[in-house]
């Protein structure tokens, strides 16, 4: 029954491998291209986020600041510094994975709302930041960022487009190896509880203050990729507090706790945007949408539309025991019966060290 | 009796509210300690001052002559002091293996990429779980759990710490007598094997009957102590507490 449904989860995942790197090839054009790039991009943005969210339940609705600084990183580094391209998105990054180290300094020592009204603020404070210093960011007429290929429009995507499927690559690679590691189980117990954590000694702090920097760092990396490919930079769309929402709300669909959840979340909710804007142009239905959209989700889908597949498929699968009551009641039997038979149960088996 | 972990002069107040009032206390290495008292005498805050979950407002803690005041929590418990919570607290949504395996061995640091279910880690939470008689529950969620197995659950994680001393907060709350016994059971035997318990517990027969050394406290401070037999007629203790 175990090989069942992992044969099923490797086939969905090398479909959706397969769907990603056709897109390219079957677009048919240049536009549908773009919006297929700026999925990617909330893909490679919400699998960043989910570093923080998934892993310590922290919340972050900040993650558009950390994308902004990525993106203005790589952007000057390029235009005003004149470093090439993509030497100036990895040093950009960096510079922004330093900077996480202050920043989660100090989000991180707060929990729950109050952590989420931190790194709104980071938002906000950015923005009037980026703003004000227009002698060097451009301000609000904006940041020209010079392109790093001389390409046509279409070629330009296509490279940029599996650009950030190959970043998205390395961050769900990065995701997974943390999640099968003992720091990944010390983030997760930090999430479940965690001034327990500490009790049985884990370090909480310094671990989420880790996987902050790591996340701060990928979400750069697709920031200044963001930069490298659009090519115009405005602090208002950088630094906008949607930019975060829209990524909290994709892992929360597409589930928090599995590794391909914020992908599918960013696929369908990426590319339900884009039709939006494309039916309705200006119009903020968009963004009542969404909001409708999340609503459903805490209500009807609380762990996540992957995680509702997987009982979905549980439920059509007769192998597996179908209801929790029933295995309760099971081992419920098991039990009485072990103590029945030998009282002294834990004297008996020696601790099996 | 040498001392492992002892506090002078313990001072903690919450608003006005005084919860240790210069509590001097000495517990003995090896023995199975008991902290009794009624409701609010300073019992758990106690445990929370002396684990580093909360700071004493002034006083000392050592632990084995060591001084641990206000060290971080996660640091005293990797010093070798490991602990349970009153309201027992488990991670819900982990199974019952990872909720073992994410307990850190002591000297573990930070640890790394390094796989979580490497064979040895896994053999020897197994090892506790079965000793504990939880074993067929390791691939259930702690949250699918009865109370009493979640008790147990959490008493597995502590010890695959490997801690020399256990601080259990009322391991008897909400269980029903036969498992009762079981943890009487259990902790003699741990305690055989040579580690030192400070336990909190209102059930009486349960710390008559597995306790070396009984402190008695009352009003934040320590007023008796000694073994149960001199505690059962101490005159203060009887009109405090035990209420005869």
């Amino acid at each position: 029954m175990l090989n069942a449904s992992r044969y099923l989860k490797i086939g969905a995942v090398v479909l959706l491998a397969v769907a990603i790197l056709a897109f390219p090839s079957l677009a048919p054009n240049p536009y549908i291209l773009s919006a297929g790039v700026l999925v990617l991009n909330y893909a490679v943005l919400s699998t960043s986020w989910n570093f923080v969210g998934g892993f310590t339940g922290y919340i972050s609705l900040g993650h558009g600041a950390l994308a902004g600084l990525g993106a203005y990183g790589t952007g000057l580094l390029v235009a005003k510094g004149g470093l090439p391209p993509f030497l100036a998105l990895f040093a950009g990054a960096a510079l922004v994975a330093a900077l996480a180290v202050p920043i989660g300094f100090a989000a991180l020592r707060v929990r729950g709302a109050s952590f989420v009204i931190v790194s709104i603020a980071l938002v906000l404070i950015l923005l009037l930041v980026f703003q004000s210093s227009a002698s060097v960011t451009g301000g609000s007429r904006g940041l020209v960022v010079p392109r790093p290929f001389d390409l046509t429009r279409p070629e330009h995507h296509r490279v940029f487009y599996y650009l950030f499927a190959g970043l998205l690559a390395v961050a769900l690679l990065a995701w997974w190896l943390i999640d099968r590691s003992r720091f990944g189980l010390g983030l997760k117990s930090i999430r479940e509880d965690e001034d327990k954590a500490e009790a049985l000694g884990t370090a909480t702090f310094s671990y989420k203050l880790i996987v902050f920097v790591v996340s701060a760092g990928f979400t750069a990396l697709a920031g200044g990729l963001y930069a490298l490919w659009f090519g115009d930079l405005d602090p208002v769309f950088q630094f906008s507090i949607l930019t975060g929402s829209y990524l909290v709300l994709m892992a929360l669909l597409g589930g928090v706790r599995q590794l391909f959840g914020p992908v599918a979340g960013a696929i369908i909710v990426g590319t339900a945007l884009e039709y939006f804007k494309v039916e309705y142009g200006d119009t903020p239905l968009h963004l009542v949408a969404t909001g409708l959209l999340l609503g459903l989700v805490v209500l009807f889908m609380p762990d996540g539309i992957l995680p509702a597949i997987g009982d979905l498929l549980k439920r059509f699968d007769r192998t597996q025991k179908s209801s929790i009551r029933e295995v309760t009641a099971a081992e419920l039997r098991e039990q009485r019966r072990g103590e029945q038979d030998d009282p002294n149960r834990t004297a008996m088996t020696e601790a099996g060290r | 009796m040498t001392e492992t972990l002892g506090t002078t002069d313990l001072r903690k107040a919450f608003g006005g509210v005084t919860a240790l009032d210069g509590a001097t206390v000495a517990f003995q290495h090896g023995r199975v300690n008991a902290l009794i008292g009624p409701n609010g005498s300073g019992k758990t805050t106690f445990f929370n001052c002396v684990t580093g979950m909360i700071k004493p407002d002034s006083g000392t803690v050592t632990y084995a002559g060591r001084d641990i005041t206000g060290k971080a929590p996660h640091r005293i418990a990797r010093g070798g002091m490991g602990r349970t919570f009153q309201l027992c607290r488990t991670f819900p949504r982990m199974t019952a293996l990872e909720n073992v395996l994410s307990a850190v061995p002591p000297g573990g640091v930070l640890g790394g990429l390094r796989g979580a279910r490497r064979r040895s880690e896994i053999d020897r939470a197994m090892g506790w779980l079965s000793r504990l008689g939880i074993e067929h529950l390791a691939g259930s969620e702690a949250r699918d759990m009865s109370w009493g197995q979640q008790k147990l659950l959490e008493l597995a994680g502590v010890l695959m710490a490997e801690p020399e001393t256990v601080l259990l907060d009322e391991p008897a709350g909400g269980v029903n007598p036969a498992l009762l016994d079981r943890i009487g059971v259990l902790i003699r035997e741990l305690n055989a094997e040579g580690r030192t318990f400070v336990i909190v517990e209102h059930n009486m027969d349960l710390v008559m009957s597995i306790s070396d050394h009984i402190v008695v406290f009352d009003r934040g401070r320590p007023i008796a102590d000694g073994p149960p037999s001199v505690i059962k007629t101490d005159e203060r203790v009887l009109g405090a507490y035990l209420g005869v």
